[in-house]
């Protein structure tokens, strides 16, 4: 039974609802947006540290 | 309701009792050949177990090329993966007119067209449902056999529209649009060019007197 | 990526570039280019239609007329 539950095949999976989809698509587009955000500021830090 | 975490049981031909498409099991738009490409794919095995509608987001926003095999091997890309799962969940509408009509990630965009085109029973809703993204001009990255090719979303949807045959799959028989303007059951498209179409008629009018 | 072993030989994925916005005017008018066509398109298929149809119509006539 361990290994079943391991590799998932006796896994049903809970339908998910509207709200459900719409908060997880804001989550990752999000995270999204803070991921190319914090890119910028890598970038301009490494710029700076070019210029000294 | 639930459904299967791996899709082994919804290929089980005996006793299929889930969401039918156009009278049979909705994996069935997908030649066997193509489906146990996927089943077999890394890709498959590692990152769609166990999705739902929400979580297949987690995936669908992290793709970055559309197609459907390339290689050798016939290896199935992610979308096409991630289009076979959709088969097997069967999200409510609403749920797939959400991943159609959000701008941020145009590839879960062309996800959810493929889908609708391959699903979508009543031809009329497939063209009044599809074409408003006519005027989406995004870069797509394709994979071909054997490279890559760019595309944009527009000329995807036009060849969902069009064509017999796309990314691996052979497209469900639709009536034409003319066939269906002609029994009055679409109006004529519009196109977004809008009133810059008649311009350009003239443009071209003026051209073709100017070599006369 | 862990799935994506490239044993075809392919060229990398960034060959191809998708990003959008990089030339707006270009792109745009790329794209009423396309859709241009594909409007083009459309209407040749309508005139052929009436074609066909003005064909068969002709031949009916005519036929009508070798009967007599």
């Amino acid at each position: 039974k361990q290994h079943l539950v391991t590799t998932g095949e006796s896994g049903e999976v809970r339908r998910a609802t509207l709200e459900e989809v719409k908060e997880r698509f804001e989550w990752l587009k999000r995270k999204r947006d803070e991921e190319r955000s914090r890119e910028v500021v890598d970038l301009e830090a490494r710029i700076e540290v070019a210029r000294e | 309701m639930a459904h299967q975490a791996d899709a082994k049981r919804a290929l089980d031909e005996r006793g299929y009792t889930g969401r039918l498409i156009r009278g049979d099991n909705p994996l069935k738009l997908f030649e066997k050949a193509v489906r146990d490409r996927i089943i077999d794919s890394y890709y498959w095995k590692e990152q769609c177990f166990g999705l739902n509608a929400a979580t297949i987001l987690d995936r669908a926003t992290e793709l970055t090329f559309i197609g459907g095999t390339y290689g050798v091997a016939q290896k199935p890309t992610p979308f096409l993966c991630l289009a076979f799962k959709l088969l097997q969940i069967v999200p409510d509408k609403e749920i797939i007119l959400f991943y159609l009509e959000q701008e941020e990630f145009k590839y879960l965009r062309a996800l959810a067209a493929f889908y609708i085109r391959l699903a979508w029973e009543k031809d009329e809703e497939v063209y009044t449902t599809l074409e408003p993204y006519l005027s989406d001009a995004r870069k797509l990255k394709r994979r071909t056999r054997e490279g890559w090719a760019l595309t944009h979303v527009d000329e995807f949807i036009d060849d969902l529209l069009i064509k017999g045959r796309l990314c691996a799959t052979t497209l469900p028989k639709i009536n034409p649009r003319l066939f269906l303007e002609d029994e009055d059951r679409l109006e004529p498209r519009e196109s977004a060019l809008g009133e810059e179409l008649e311009e350009l008629d003239r443009d071209d009018e003026a051209d073709e007197s100017e070599v006369e | 990526k862990a799935w994506d072993d490239d044993a075809d030989n392919v060229d990398p994925e960034d060959v191809v570039d998708d990003t959008d916005g990089v030339d707006v005017d270009a792109e745009h008018a790329a794209w009423k280019l396309r859709e241009l066509k594909r409007v083009r398109r459309d209407r040749l298929a309508i005139e052929d239609k009436e074609k066909e149809r003005e064909e068969v119509e002709r031949r009916r006539n005519m036929t009508a007329e070798e009967r007599e």
